[in-house]
């Protein structure tokens, strides 16, 4: 069993920046379709802290927006991607492939996109670059992108001179004939001066003089000459005429500010190769530009047009980024972001719901934990190829996460007897990954720790509805036992059985037994009822779901709970408090997020 | 471990270490004024040499005759709206700026003193580059620790090839003022509520219910082991322990060890939960032995069992250890202090502070530094004054000089082209003036911590302003051969003029003085626009992208007349100011488009504005709403989204929704004034709706009911 681990920490992954990215997605792009599965990891520049984490008491939705926001903010810095291929049988064999592509939001169109600032959290940066991080690399050589939505933008802003295909003639009137014949001979004029061999102008006084003349101009070093148009009909017109007069003429369509046909540009070749040399030239320049206004989105295009399932770890915060940043904007809720998640991605699976399928892993608190747990309790007899060597011996922390993701899921694809192949040669039945998509853990601790501490999370998957919440601030600093005691004494809703659990430094939430108490007691908070006169005067205040969820709603990230409390709760006033509570039901301590739910389709 | 292992084994020197090496041409670096952009020794400051390198900046600023400063941000604007504008009022403008500062980090301060050498009568100077990072030092303190770069900003950084690595590893961190006062009153709270505490009885007598089998046993294993460790200690009491403190024996499971002149065990390699169940042990069946939690050198903790024998003695053990660990504490604060040193050294120093268009670096420093920047720019003014007692900006002191300003005319006042003007090669002389003499001292051992400057490094552009300076100075006729080798510039007389103003931004067309707090207009600068008049100006927002500026201009002037609009100018795609002409344009324009958005008749529709208008989306609102928008902490991308926060998530509505009741008055009588017979006078919308065809209105119609309803309305009132 030792042999894995010690492969794994040898291995590297292919270190891709903008020197080498054309290469990489050739690579990639013959990878994806040998293999059935994606493992993917970001590499952030930060994570949220204190209440703007996923909490156990958020519901689907406000973790859904803490996690929108988070992707709003931060920026990846990398993104490690590994195709891999999974055969079982008797013993079943890993061959993957990690990419690490290395980004960063340069603005190569000078348009102020992908983006005009970032967000980054110091103690993340700096753990970051004890692991060995290089930044560097990153800012100096990381690879732009544009998302869809913002490449169509940018489309509508800049247009550089294309070929385009010639359409099957339609009937041409007498103008169009007209027109095309003073074309026709315009060009025949024009390029004679080049190609008959007799009138080759060697003196370089009298060539230009005949470009001037002849109204020619140079691309690159091959003659030209530009024919002004009006219209789409009249570039077609043009592009026909030039098709009849000889093979060796190239019309490149020129746009103006607004994208429309400005003029077409007819270059001379001087022979069959000069041609093709100049097509290849027309098509690298377009790819550059392609670069520019794709970048690194090709991989996630890629990505999604291969349709193999992704497998990643933090789903529900590195989902939101990729979608934020390589295909639109984050809709305000989860509903059409499942929509439009699917329609990029059909098949995501959060590994750590993989895990949890397995009962004593549902402890686990993350990958390294999961991993050494299965190392310690199940033997899975598996064979590890990582064909793709580059030699450096360095192991990134993103690529790791993102061989960790690949060996975890290959070692519970084996204990869950999930695969490609629908039958076993024993007769067992298969399940299909398609069990275990899409439904995502938001995860409420960010990966701080590679200790494998498996300790308290406790067991218990109890299910609450958000009526038998109380939000609780303006204590001062307490912890949870002191909290609870100091309670008691100053209302009889604090004698029922209730739970404290603090959201952050400022604010906490009380999760009541019995939701008539909780409700009772909001009702008297917002009455200002005699009976808490002690409550208040010890400064505290209280408010129910409905006003967190206006919290998250209203994004008011920037100030600790209580503060966004406070203001929230003293514009919603008691009136609108008590209204449209529906009552949702969340997770306690595990969450998950049952993406499926979101989707009637 | 494994972690270290890889910490050696990455990448050796950063590239642009090497590349800066390399291309330190010899081009000397003592001939006067330096080469243009290296060759010029500056000492690389991070964590690693910071407190070397402070004892030799102390006795460097002593003898300073004026210290140069510069910053290096992580950004500068967070949002294009955020830019400052000519047209700013001084409020607005110091909201914008100090957003910025707040914002962005700091990622390198450049300082650099020059000390007048009356022997070589030339400047000496001495350029540091201090490497900062915000990092999280507390971990008490409880900000989120986060900051915003500017694309731009860090990609130009970039190409100057600053070493994001380098700060970010080693960077230094700092505690501001105001946070190191705060860690230490937390600190001293939790002191006295932990001595309280530890007085009475242990803190925590929550029991944890042993729930599995491998707690029982590991519980009962504990509870002998000790009990076996104990009855040795007991049963042999080491007399010559205090002498003999380093011996350890071993004994059983546990290696004894002293702490504080008593036996005690240490507790390694257990888990948190472990931990937990140990302390339960120990506090349930020995009085004797006490759990202690200290912090060693390198903030890992150390956990003990300590034998001690009587009740007093635990006592005094407790409070001797909460005393070590209170000292701990504020040794960490204090060294948490890290780069702000440098900033506390030139303050108590109070030499002349030179910078080079420096507000936004003066705030910056303040807001890391010092504390969050003030609500007004005179409070902010008179606390740096307080700190920096005299501030010079190269930038102000070009127009101060009718011979630099004539040889500045149509040049860039970027500080490398002042640079490569002022202070030429030796063999060149600008306007016949001689070139003050500047030398840099390199360091005696020529360590590797010096590499050579090179532009847009904070601690080069230091040294760049210095020498921008000096050489202003002789124009400005200031003699430095009457200079004493330890005289502060500040006290000279000629200079006392210049300095302490600050343009708080190049287009702000005004200068702060620091020592007053007031701003004035600089008789200098030229404006693009026609002075602002703030109170005639209105902010529109949320137009469709495709109506431009102009369009806007001209749809108002149709209603209001030609001429009625001063200027109109574009905050981005989707925003804009328009000033007009008279001020009570500003309310009857917000009127006219209350009523044109509540009437759903033909008039909205055929109606000037309604290019404006379109889309249903446009807002307007005066001047005092900017303000509000811009000291807003949200930051959106484009305005109109950033307005729209802002407005569903404050109280106070907007000026629209105040207004309400003059415009359902209007609309009212725009109902009777035109004449339509409404069968429902109280519903305004169906009845306008329903004579589309007569609304035949001109504008100067709708303007004249417009001021008849304000009348009729406030006599209302």
């Amino acid at each position: 069993m030792a042999a894995p681990r010690a492969a794994a920490a040898a291995a590297s992954a292919k270190q891709v920046t903008r020197q080498n990215f054309a290469e990489a997605v050739r690579e990639l792009r013959a990878h994806l379709q040998a293999c059935d599965y994606v493992a993917v990891a970001v590499q952030k520049t930060g994570a949220p802290t204190g209440w703007r984490r996923a909490l156990p008491v958020d519901t689907a939705e406000t973790a859904y927006l803490k996690a929108k926001h988070a992707a709003e903010s931060f920026q990846p810095l990398q993104i490690a991607v590994c195709p891999f291929r999974l055969r079982n049988s008797s013993t079943s064999t890993l061959v993957a492939y990690p990419y690490n592509f290395h980004l960063f939001p340069r603005d190569e169109l000078q348009l102020g996109m992908p983006t005009y600032s970032f967000s980054c959290q110091s103690s993340y940066l700096s753990t970051m670059a004890n692991d060995g991080f290089d930044f560097n690399i990153c800012i100096y050589d990381g690879i732009s992108y544009l998302s869809r939505v913002q490449e169509s933008l940018a489309r509508k802003k800049i247009f550089n001179p294309c070929l385009r295909q010639l359409l099957p003639s339609s009937n041409t009137s007498v103008a169009d004939s007209v027109f095309m014949s003073r074309i026709k001979s315009r060009i025949v004029h024009w390029r004679k001066g080049y190609a008959d061999p007799s009138k080759k102008y060697d003196d370089c006084l009298v060539g230009s003089l005949s470009r001037l003349i002849l109204g020619g101009e140079l691309y690159g070093s091959r003659p030209s000459m530009s024919i002004d148009v009006c219209s789409d009909r009249q570039v077609q017109l043009v592009l026909e005429a030039v098709n009849h007069i000889s093979d060796d003429l190239v019309s490149l369509i020129v746009p103006d500010k607004a994208g429309a046909a400005r003029a077409v540009r007819v270059i001379f070749t001087s022979s069959k190769e000069d041609k093709n040399l100049l097509l290849m030239d027309i098509q690298k320049l377009e790819d550059e530009q392609n670069f520019k206004f794709r970048g690194f989105r090709e991989v996630i295009d890629l990505l999604s047009f291969s349709q193999k399932p992704i497998i990643s770890y933090n789903c529900l915060n590195d989902l939101t980024m990729m979608h934020t940043k390589f295909i639109a904007p984050l809709p305000p809720n989860m509903h059409e972001f499942m929509c439009s998640l699917k329609m990029v991605f059909s098949n995501v699976v959060d590994i750590s719901h993989m895990w949890r399928q397995i009962g004593p892993l549902r402890k686990a608190k993350n990958i390294q934990a999961a991993l050494s747990y299965l190392q310690k309790q199940y033997f899975v007899p598996m064979e590890i190829e990582l064909p793709q060597q580059d030699g450096t011996s360095s192991v990134i922390k993103n690529e790791q996460n993102v061989l960790r993701i690949t060996k975890l899921f290959a070692k519970l694809s084996y204990l869950l007897k999930i695969g490609p192949e629908c039958q076993l040669q024993s007769g067992e039945q298969f399940t299909a990954v398609e069990e275990y998509c899409n439904i995502f853990y938001p995860s409420c601790m960010v990966e701080e720790s590679d200790g494998v501490d498996f300790a308290i999370e406790s067991d218990t998957k109890k299910s609450v509805s958000t009526d038998n919440i109380v939000f609780l601030w303006g204590f001062r600093e307490k912890s949870v036992n002191e909290l609870k005691s100091y309670l008691i004494g100053l209302h009889q809703a604090f004698s029922h059985d209730f739970e404290v659990k603090l959201l952050d430094m400022t604010c906490s939430a009380l999760i009541f037994r019995n939701s008539d108490t909780a409700m009772q007691l909001l009702k008297e908070i917002s009455s200002e009822d005699p009976s808490l006169n002690s409550f208040f005067s010890e400064g505290l205040k209280g408010a129910g779901f409905e006003v967190y969820r206006k919290v998250c709603r209203l994004g008011l990230w920037d100030s600790d709970l209580a503060k966004a409390f406070d203001d929230v709760s003293s514009e919603l006033g008691a009136s609108t408090l008590s209204e449209c509570r529906n009552s949702q039901i969340y997770w306690n301590s595990s969450l998950m997020l049952d993406l499926k739910e979101y989707l009637e389709c | 471990m494994q972690g270290r292992l890889r910490r050696l084994l990455r990448a050796p020197p950063p590239r642009n270490l090497l590349c800066r090496v390399l291309s330190s041409s010899p081009t000397g670096c003592d001939g006067g004024g330096g080469g243009g952009g290296s060759g010029v020794a500056v000492k690389q400051v991070t964590r690693g040499n910071l407190a070397e390198a402070l004892e030799e900046l102390r006795v460097r600023v002593r003898e300073a005759a004026f210290v140069g400063l510069d910053l290096e941000m992580s950004g500068v604007t967070s949002a294009p709206w955020r830019d400052t504008f000519e047209l700013d009022r001084a409020d607005v403008r110091y909201l914008k700026l100090r957003d910025s500062a707040e914002r962005f980090a700091a990622l390198q301060l450049g300082v650099c003193p020059f000390r007048w050498d009356p022997a070589k009568s030339a400047f000496v100077a001495h350029p540091h580059n201090f490497f900062i990072f915000p990092r999280k030092e507390l971990t008490s303190d409880g900000s989120s620790h986060e900051f915003l770069c500017q694309t731009t900003s860090i990609d130009f950084l970039a190409k100057y090839q600053f070493d994001f690595n380098t700060c970010f590893c080693e960077g230094i961190s700092y505690l501001s003022r105001a946070q190191e006062e705060e860690a230490l009153q937390k600190l001293n709270l939790l002191h006295q509520g932990r001595t309280a505490a530890s007085s009475t009885t242990s803190e925590k007598d929550v029991d944890m219910p042993l729930n599995s089998a491998a707690d029982i046993l590991f519980t009962k294993r504990m509870k002998m082991n000790f009990k076996e460790w104990r009855d040795v200690v007991v049963s042999k009491p080491m007399a010559d322990s205090n002498l003999s403190g380093n011996i350890k024996c071993t004994l059983g499971q546990f290696q004894t060890v002293f702490f504080k002149m008593r036996p005690a065990i240490m507790l390694n390699g257990f888990s948190s939960h472990q931990l937990k169940l140990i302390q339960q042990v120990l506090r349930k069946n020995f009085r004797d032995l006490v759990y202690v939690c200290t912090f060693g050198e390198d903030d890992t903790s150390e956990k003990r069992v300590v034998y001690s024998d009587t009740d007093e003695d635990k006592i005094l053990l407790m409070k001797d250890v909460q005393e070590d660990l209170l000292k701990n504490r504020e040794a960490r604060v204090k060294s948490a202090i890290g780069i702000r040193h440098v900033i506390d050294l030139l303050s108590l120093e109070k030499k002349l502070i030179v910078g080079h268009s420096c507000f936004l670096d003066i705030a910056q420093l303040y807001s890391k530094f010092v504390g969050p920047l003030p609500s007004s720019i005179k409070e902010f003014a008179l606390s740096i004054h307080k700190i920096f007692p005299h501030i010079a900006d190269t930038r102000h002191l070009m127009s101060a000089n009718q011979v630099v300003q004539k040889l500045m005319m149509k040049k860039s006042k970027s500080l490398s082209s002042a640079f490569s003007l002022l202070c030429p090669l030796s063999a060149e002389k600008p306007s016949g003036l001689v070139p003050v003499r500047i030398e840099v001292e390199g360091d005696e051992t020529m360590s590797s911590c010096f590499i050579s400057g090179a532009k847009h490094e904070a601690g080069y552009d230091a040294y760049m302003t210095g020498c921008v300076f000096a050489q202003l100075c002789t124009y400005l006729d200031i003699k430095f051969e009457q200079l004493s080798s330890q005289d502060n510039l500040a006290s000279n007389t000629k200079l006392q003029r210049h300095i302490n103003s600050l343009s708080p931004s190049w287009n702000s067309g005004t200068v702060l003085d620091l020592s007053t707090g007031m701003e004035r207009p600089d008789p200098g600068y030229m404006r693009r626009y026609p002075l602002a008049v703030h109170d005639n100006i209105v902010l529109i927002w949320g137009f469709l992208s495709k109506v431009k500026p102009k369009e806007i201009k001209d749809c108002i002037c149709k209603v209001f007349g030609p001429g009625s609009v001063t200027s109109i100018f574009a905050i981005d795609s989707t925003a804009a100011l328009v000033q007009f002409k008279k001020q009570e344009s500003v309310n009857d324009f917000l009127d006219l488009k209350a009523v044109l958005e509540r009437t759903d008749s033909a008039i909205s529709i055929v109606h000037p504005l309604s290019t404006i208008l379109e889309g249903g989306q446009t807002r307007a609102a005066k001047y005092e709403t900017y303000r509000d928008i811009c000291s807003s902490s949200e930051s959106k991308y484009l305005f109109a989204d950033q307005a729209e926060a802002v407005c569903t998530n404050s109280k106070n509505q907007l000026q629209e929704n105040i207004n309400d009741d003059p415009v359902s008055g209007v609309r009212q009588s725009i109902l009777d004034g035109v004449g339509l017979t409404s069968v429902n006078k109280g519903d305004g919308t169906k009845s306008g709706s329903k004579n589309q065809d007569d609304a035949d209105v001109t504008c100067q119609d709708i303007l004249a009911i417009l001021h008849d309803s304000r009348a009729l309305s406030g006599r209302r009132v």
